[in-house]
C-alpha cells in the first residue's frame, strides 16, 4: 500500500490564523452556555 | 404504516443507497477504499462525521429522555467544541503528515508495535459492542411499527448494511451521510412543526413552551456538582471534552472520517464545523422530546409506551387500580395545564402559582404510576430496570403523524443507522486489517490482496455486530446504552495519545503499562463505584498518563531523552 501524497496546511479561509479560529469557537461556546443558562432561568 | 409511507420510506432509502453507490465508484483500490484518495472536500467530512453521531439514537432515544427528564441532556455536549479545537491543533496535523490509514498506525511510529497493537485491539472491542447497538436502533423500530421479532428485524437490517458498506467503502459511506443529513434536516423540522399543529387551538406555542418549562422538561443547564449525576454542566464540561476527545481523536470510525480530507485545513474545518452546529442541532432534538411532552398534555399518552410489556401486566389484578390512578392523574395534569396556560396569560400570579403546583402534583402522581408499572412489569418477568424511554418518540410519530410524514421520519431513523453502523463497521475492517492484518499477519502483499482482503472484514464485522445486536435490549436507553459502552474503553485510547502528542519522553513500554493500568481502573470504576460513567474517560486518562509517566522517570534504564515526532514539521 503506498501513502497519500503530501498534504498542505492551509490557513483557515476566515479570520486568518487556526488560532483567531479556535478563539471563536471558544467564545461561541461561551456564548451557547450562557443562552442555555438564560434559557432554563426563563422557563424554570 | 399506509402506503404512501411506505413510497416514501423505500424512495428515500434507496435514493440515499444509490447516490452513495455512485459517488463511490472507482474504489477499486486499498487507499480509495478506506481512505477514498484523500480526495474528500471539508463539508461532505463534516456532514458525515455529523451523521455517524446523530444516528437513530439522536431520534429514538434522546427525544424520549427529554420526555421524561427534560434537556439537560444537551449539557453532555459542551465539551464537544473544546475537544474539537484541542484535536484540531494537535492530532489532525500530525496524523495527516504520518500519512497514517488509522489512528493505531501513528502509535507504532511514535511508540513501538505492541502499543499500537494493544490499541488497536481495545478498539475492535469497544466499537465492535457499540456497532451492535447501533443496528438495534432500527430493529426497535421495525418490532414498534410492523410487530415482526426484533431479532429478524436486526438481521434484515444488519445485511442491508453490510451489503452497502462491502460494495462502495467510506466514499459510499462519506457521501450518503451527506444526503442523509439533508433528510434528517428536512424530518427534524416536520416532526416540530406537527407538534405544533397538533395542539389544540387554545394552547400556542408560546404556551406550549412555557407548559414544558413548568413541567421541568427545559432544564437544559444544571449547575449542582454531583459525581453520580451524568448530565450537569460540570460533567458536560469536564467528562465531556474527555469523552470527545477520546470520540473524535482516538476512536478510528471518527479519525477515518477526516483521514479522507483533501488538505489538513479541510480536515480541521469539517471538526470545527461540528464544534459549532452540534450543541444547536441536539437542543433542537431534545427541544422537539420536550414539545411531544406538552402534546401528550392535551391527548392520552399510553401509561407504557412499549406494548409488548404493557400487555404483559394488563391481565394481572393490580392492573385495573393502576390505570386508574393514571387515567386520574392525567385528567388532572390537563384540567391544570389548561388553567396554569390561561393564567400566565392573563397576568394572575396568585392563580398562577396555584394552578403550577396542582400541575406539579398531578406530573408527579403520573410518574408515580409509571413507576409503579415498571415495577411490576419486572415482577411479571419483564426485564430489569425497565423503562420506555425508547418507545416514546416512535409512538407518537406511527399514531399522531399524517401519512407520509411517517414513512420520512422512519426513513432518517433508519437512513441515519446504516450509515452510523457503516461507517463503524468500515473502521472496524480498516483496523483489522491495516493494524492486525497487514501488520502482523500478511506481511508485503498486494494491494488487490489487501483490498479483498478488506472486503471480506466488513463482511465478518457486519456479521458480528448483528450477532451482538441481539444483546442491546439488556442495556437500557440505547443512547446511555452506546456511551457507557464507549467510556469502557475511551479514557485507555486517550490517555495513550495524550503521552505520544504531549510528553515526548515517555517510550512504548511505559505507554503500554500505562494502558493496562489504565483498562483496570476504568473498570475497577464501572465495576465497584457509583461514579458515572462520563467520568470514566477522565480517569482512564489521567491513570494511563500517570502511570506512564511514573514508569519513565521511575526505571534506572529508561533515557529520558525526548523522543521525536515522526514526520514533523
Amino acid at each position: 500500500m503506498t501513502g497519500p501524497g503530501e498534504v498542505p496546511d492551509d490557513p483557515p479561509p476566515f479570520l486568518r490564523t487556526w488560532r483567531r479560529v479556535y478563539i471563536a469557537v471558544v467564545i461561541y461556546l461561551a456564548a451557547i452556555i450562557t443562552g442555555s443558562y438564560l434559557f432554563t432561568r426563563a422557563y424554570r | 404504516m399506509r402506503p404512501l409511507d411506505w413510497v416514501v420510506l423505500v424512495a428515500s432509502l434507496v435514493s440515499i443507497i444509490a447516490y452513495g453507490l455512485y459517488r463511490s465508484r472507482g474504489s477499486n483500490t486499498v487507499d480509495r477504499y478506506l481512505l477514498a484518495g484523500k480526495s474528500m472536500p471539508w463539508y461532505a467530512m463534516a456532514l458525515s462525521i455529523m451523521a455517524t453521531q446523530a444516528s437513530a439514537v439522536t431520534f429514538i432515544s434522546t427525544t424520549g429522555q427529554s420526555y421524561i427528564d427534560g434537556m439537560r441532556f444537551v449539557q453532555f455536549y459542551f465539551g464537544l467544541p473544546l475537544a474539537m479545537v484541542a484535536i484540531c491543533a494537535t492530532a489532525v496535523p500530525i496524523f495527516h503528515r504520518t500519512k497514517v490509514y488509522t489512528a493505531y498506525e501513528y502509535l507504532e511510529q511514535r511508540f513501538d508495535a505492541k502499543t499500537r497493537a494493544l490499541a488497536s485491539v481495545i478498539f475492535l472491542c469497544q466499537r465492535g459492542l457499540s456497532a451492535g447497538i447501533t443496528i438495534y436502533a432500527p430493529a426497535i423500530v421495525l418490532s414498534a411499527i410492523m410487530g415482526w421479532p426484533e431479532r429478524v428485524t436486526t438481521l434484515l437490517m444488519g445485511i442491508t448494511v453490510v451489503t452497502y458498506t462491502v460494495l462502495g467503502g467510506i466514499k459510499a459511506v462519506t457521501w450518503s451521510d451527506v444526503q442523509q443529513m439533508g433528510i434528517i434536516f428536512l424530518g427534524l423540522l416536520v416532526a416540530l412543526i406537527m407538534v405544533f399543529v397538533l395542539l389544540p387551538p387554545a394552547v400556542s406555542p408560546r404556551d406550549a413552551v412555557f407548559l414544558a418549562g413548568a413541567a421541568g422538561r427545559l432544564n437544559a443547564v444544571t449547575t449542582h456538582f454531583d459525581w453520580n449525576d451524568r448530565y450537569n454542566i460540570w460533567s458536560g464540561l469536564l467528562g465531556g471534552t474527555f469523552l470527545f476527545l477520546s470520540y473524535f481523536g482516538c476512536d478510528q470510525s471518527q479519525v477515518q472520517r477526516y483521514l479522507t480530507g483533501r488538505s489538513v485545513a479541510e480536515s480541521r474545518l469539517s471538526l470545527l464545523f461540528n464544534a459549532v452546529a452540534k450543541i444547536p442541532m441536539q437542543f433542537f432534538v431534545l427541544f422537539i422530546g420536550a414539545m411531544v411532552f406538552v402534546f401528550y398534555l392535551f391527548v392520552q399518552p399510553p401509561m407504557i409506551f412499549e406494548r409488548t410489556e404493557l400487555a404483559r401486566i394488563q391481565p394481572l389484578p393490580e392492573y385495573a387500580a393502576l390505570k386508574g390512578d393514571f387515567d386520574r392523574a392525567i385528567t388532572q395534569r390537563r384540567e391544570a395545564a389548561l388553567a396554569l396556560a390561561a393564567a400566565h396569560r392573563s397576568g394572575d400570579t396568585g392563580a398562577e402559582r396555584r394552578d403550577e403546583a396542582d400541575y406539579r402534583a398531578a406530573q408527579h402522581e403520573i410518574d408515580r404510576a409509571r413507576a409503579r408499572a415498571s415495577r411490576l412489569i419486572e415482577q411479571a418477568g419483564g426485564p430489569v430496570d425497565f423503562n420506555d424511554t425508547n418507545y416514546i418518540f416512535l409512538s407518537f410519530v406511527t399514531r399522531y403523524l399524517p401519512m407520509g410524514v411517517v414513512g420520512l421520519v422512519i426513513a432518517v431513523i433508519f437512513a441515519a443507522t446504516m450509515s452510523a453502523s457503516s461507517g463503524e463497521i468500515n473502521s472496524l475492517a480498516t483496523v483489522t486489517i491495516v493494524d492486525i492484518y497487514r501488520r502482523h499477519v500478511r506481511r508485503g502483499r498486494s494491494d488487490h490482496h489487501y483490498l479483498t482482503a478488506s472486503r471480506w472484514a466488513t463482511l465478518f464485522w457486519g456479521a458480528y455486530a448483528v450477532a451482538f445486536a441481539g444483546w442491546g435490549n439488556r442495556l437500557g436507553p440505547l443512547i446511555v446504552a452506546v456511551n457507557v459502552v464507549g467510556s469502557l474503553f475511551y479514557g485507555s485510547l486517550l490517555g495513550c495519545f495524550v503521552l505520544a502528542f504531549g510528553f515526548p519522553r515517555v517510550r512504548g513500554t511505559a505507554a503500554f503499562a500505562g494502558m493496562l493500568a489504565g483498562e483496570v481502573a476504568i473498570f475497577w470504576a464501572f465495576l465497584f463505584s457509583r461514579i458515572g460513567w462520563l467520568w470514566y474517560n477522565a480517569i482512564g486518562c489521567v491513570v494511563v498518563v500517570a502511570v506512564a509517566l511514573a514508569i519513565t522517570y521511575a526505571s534506572p534504564g529508561v533515557t529520558t531523552r525526548p523522543v521525536e515526532q515522526p514526520a514533523q514539521e
